[in-house]
């Protein structure tokens, strides 16, 4: 579905004016974006807002620069990932494994379905106190919270993946001689590949997010302490270049993950779109 | 034909439970032989339970009532003894064309370099030359079914099962690929039961068509389906039309009571 | 009913065995309350205290964001389908705010919008509306060209088309967006509360958790387990009565 708005041309246009148009579209993409930040300094430079509410987007942008190159980036933003990976590394290998024996053994699919249906909707963020309560407030309680974050979407998608499974495939290795053990590992993970990826890209913001707020809450290095911290001393530009380095952090996993998706799924047919 | 046929099916009796639905009964009492490097085709109406005898036979159900031996053993399970063609292929998508073919000759323990070897004589006698190293999805239908019928091929397997193995296809393919699956009947001389529902794909590929009734699914009659000649001009002789519409009327009262029943 | 209880029977299964492990001193009742005194203390705060009026301030912040989330998020996505030209323009805002983690925004929000109910509104839009724009946009555009021919050559106008055409054929997209967002709203909704509030669920356990009435904040927490589940349960059964014509 696209716009038919181009009416039939009778005369041939100006071939200058053709060629300005498309090069308008081509830059047409970077307009919004440098928009926002024209607006942005615009607005801030203007004095109408208070400069602590709106910090002007070139000093943000300088302390961007600085932590990047005094290495407080580096070394809050690998503890940040450090945590986020840890925590969806830990959630993926049991989910994966809980959900393959759901698909497979009766009793475990009659002990984990009704967890998994009511701890996939829950906000999983508001057990962070009793994570805390018994954890403490380091890395522990971080990263089993984004484990037990991530953990229930994985898992549902690894089972309704097995689940899906085409049977023809898996007669086909059966009669091809294939043991069960072989079955499972040559032929129903891989079918339930792109589903529990889809799974996994579920997750991953999922446990960006809740990093980001067990940082807010329990401080320590990371991204989301170092945010509140600035907030607390009322340190807007910190606040605000924060928000930079963990967007930009946010967008390195989030395109990791799709990048290994097309690795991984390179035999798919959703690779030839 | 009695003795030592490749499979024997006696009063095997079969129902589907589909959950929270009714249970349909899908065979009753049917018993075949198929003796052996016979081809015999299985002919029926969509749903008449003839897919379900194929699965049944290929081991990957349990046998509720009744009993199926192959080559004399009762069927317990799937076995590479029988090797089996899906209408959908069923090539595992992740596995190139070779790996495909690989995959039955690793289980079976064929050595590494004869498995090589004989995985590419079937990829050659089935004319994929060229394409081992494809995807399934980058091929077409008819390739995919080659691919797939190579792949059951490379065990060896004394009985080839095929379940409307061309029922996927367009046309033109399928009138080649029935030449093809011939010609390797030629020369590996299997016992071949094949499943479809297009009697004159049966009629000129079987040596015996076997039909089938509308669900429940029971034998009908079985004819004898061998010509004196060879070859797809067979399909213009007087003697095969005949046959052919001896069968289709036989099988219209079926079609015509399936399609009653599922408006009904 | 009755397969219904069975069902979830694992989950009773769950609660006595908690009941059990504080009971037997296997686990501390310091750092676990048993099941029944966190049954106790929610039949408290429903009774006595301000459980219902707190959850719902919650209930009424999530629903509020999300709201204003589908009503800008559908038209976007849906305009974006339709219009090369709006699209060109808002995609690179998207795949530039997309991969935020959207709690980033939380000192911000409450920088520019207090302490107050507007903070948390605000944050749930933001977070909403983003997979609500991406699921419309995916769904309007996925719809076949044959449906739309047909309709053109059956004489509909491009406006008729729009609504009699491509909203329905993108519903079942919208609203497997518009679930996903929901999940998100509770999130953010507990995540901001916790962080800095006045009122509202995620406060009360955190407060309740920083002052050692842990028999209270497990009450409140499974009360926002029960609300996450309930809404996406409510919001099933309503997908399933808008999508009938899919089965």
């Amino acid at each position: 579905m696209t716009s038919d708005g181009a009416a039939p041309r009778v005369a041939l246009p100006d071939p200058g004016a053709v060629a300005l148009s498309a090069l308008f579209w081509k830059v047409a993409p970077a307009i919004p974006i440098v928009g926002l930040f024209a607006l942005w300094q615009i607005l801030s430079a203007s004095g109408a807002f208070n400069p602590y509410l709106m910090p002007e987007v070139p000093a943000v942008f300088r302390r961007v620069a600085l932590e990047l190159v005094n290495g407080e980036f580096l070394l809050n933003a690998g503890a940040t990932l450090y945590r986020a990976l840890a925590g969806f590394l830990i959630a993926a290998a049991l989910a994966v494994t809980i959900g393959i024996a759901m698909a497979r053994i009766r009793i475990v699919h009659w002990f984990f379905d009704p967890i998994l249906s009511v701890g996939f909707p829950m906000p999983k963020v508001a057990f962070l106190p009793v994570f805390m309560l018994w954890f403490g407030a380091y890395d522990a309680s971080k990263i089993t919270l984004i484990a037990f974050a991530s953990f229930f979407a994985i898992a549902v998608n690894t089972v309704a993946g097995t689940q899906g499974v085409d049977r023809h495939l898996v007669w086909s290795a059966r009669s091809l001689g294939a043991s069960e053990r072989k079955i499972l590992w040559t032929v129903i993970l891989p079918a339930a590949l792109p589903q529990i990826l889809t799974g996994f890209q579920i997750a991953l913001p999922l446990a960006m997010i809740v990093t980001i707020v067990t940082e807010m809450l329990m401080g320590g290095v990371g991204l989301g302490g170092a945010m509140i911290r600035a907030q607390r001393f009322a340190d807007s530009i910190g606040v605000f270049s924060g928000i930079v380095q963990i967007g930009f952090t946010g967008f390195v996993v989030i395109f990791t993950m799709r990048w290994l998706r097309r690795r991984l799924l390179s035999w798919h047919e959703e690779a030839k779109r | 034909m009695a003795t030592g046929a490749a499979i024997a099916v006696e009063n095997v009796s079969h129902h589907y439970r589909p959950p929270k639905k009714r249970p349909v009964h899908a065979l009753d009492q049917v018993s075949l032989e198929v003796g052996d490097r016979e081809f015999v085709a299985l002919l029926g109406p969509s749903g008449c339970g003839k897919s379900t005898l194929l699965y049944l036979i290929g081991g990957f159900m349990p046998i509720e009532s009744g009993s199926i031996r192959v080559n004399g053993n009762l069927v317990t399970g799937p076995g590479p003894d029988r090797g089996v063609v899906f209408q959908h292929f069923a090539l595992f998508p992740w596995k190139t064309v070779l790996g495909n073919v690989l995959y039955g000759l690793e289980n079976i323990g064929v050595p590494r370099e004869e498995a090589r070897e004989r995985a590419q004589k079937y990829i050659d006698m089935v004319h994929l030359t060229g394409f081992e190293d494809a995807y399934p999805n980058q091929l077409s239908g008819g390739m995919k079914q080659r691919a797939a019928i190579a792949r059951t091929l490379a065990i060896d397997p004394d009985i080839l099962l095929m379940d409307e193995p061309f029922g996927a296809l367009d046309a033109q393919t399928r009138g080649l690929m029935q030449e093809e699956l011939l010609s390797i009947w030629q020369r590996t001389r299997k016992t071949v039961l094949f499943v479809t529902h297009d009697v004159r794909e049966a009629v000129y590929l079987a040596e015996r068509v076997v039909m089938m009734t509308a669900r429940p699914g029971r034998i009908m009659e079985s004819v004898d389906t061998r010509f004196d000649e060879a070859g797809p001009g067979v399909m213009d002789r007087p003697e095969f039309v005949e046959k052919a519409s001896y069968i289709w009327n036989r099988i219209k009262g079926e079609a015509i009571a399936t399609v009653a029943a599922r408006a009904s | 009913m009755v397969a219904t209880a069975c069902r979830y029977s694992p989950l009773l299964l769950l609660a006595l065995m908690w009941e059990a492990a504080v009971r037997t001193g296997l686990i501390s009742d310091l750092v676990l309350p048993p099941f029944s005194a966190a049954v106790e203390g929610w039949w408290d705060l429903a009774v006595t205290g301000d459980l219902f009026p707190q959850a719902f301030a919650s209930l009424r912040r999530a629903a509020l964001g999300l709201g204003l989330a589908i009503a800008l998020g559908t038209t976007a996505g849906i305009l974006m389908a339709w219009n090369a030209k709006i699209r060109v323009f808002i995609n690179p805002l998207i795949q530039m705010f997309y991969p935020l983690p959207k709690s980033a925004l939380i000192p911000v929000t409450i920088l520019w919008f207090g302490l107050g109910d507007m903070s948390k509104i605000v944050l749930i839009f933001i977070g909403c509306l983003l997979p609500i724009v991406v699921s419309s946009f995916n769904g309007a555009r996925g719809v076949e060209d044959v449906l739309v021919w047909s309709a053109r050559s059956l004489g509909a106008s491009r406006r008729q088309v729009l609504w009699q055409i491509v909203v329905p054929a993108a519903m079942p997209e919208i609203l497997t967006g518009i679930r996903t967002a929901l999940a998100i709203s509770f999130v953010l909704l507990v995540s901001s509360e916790f962080i800095i509030a006045r009122d509202g669920i995620g406060f009360m356990i955190a407060g309740f958790g920083e002052e050692g009435v842990y028999d209270r904040m497990f009450a409140c927490i499974m009360t926002v387990v029960a609300m996450g589940f309930f809404a996406d349960r409510l919001f099933q059964l309503f997908m399933r009565r808008v999508l009938i014509w899919r089965e």
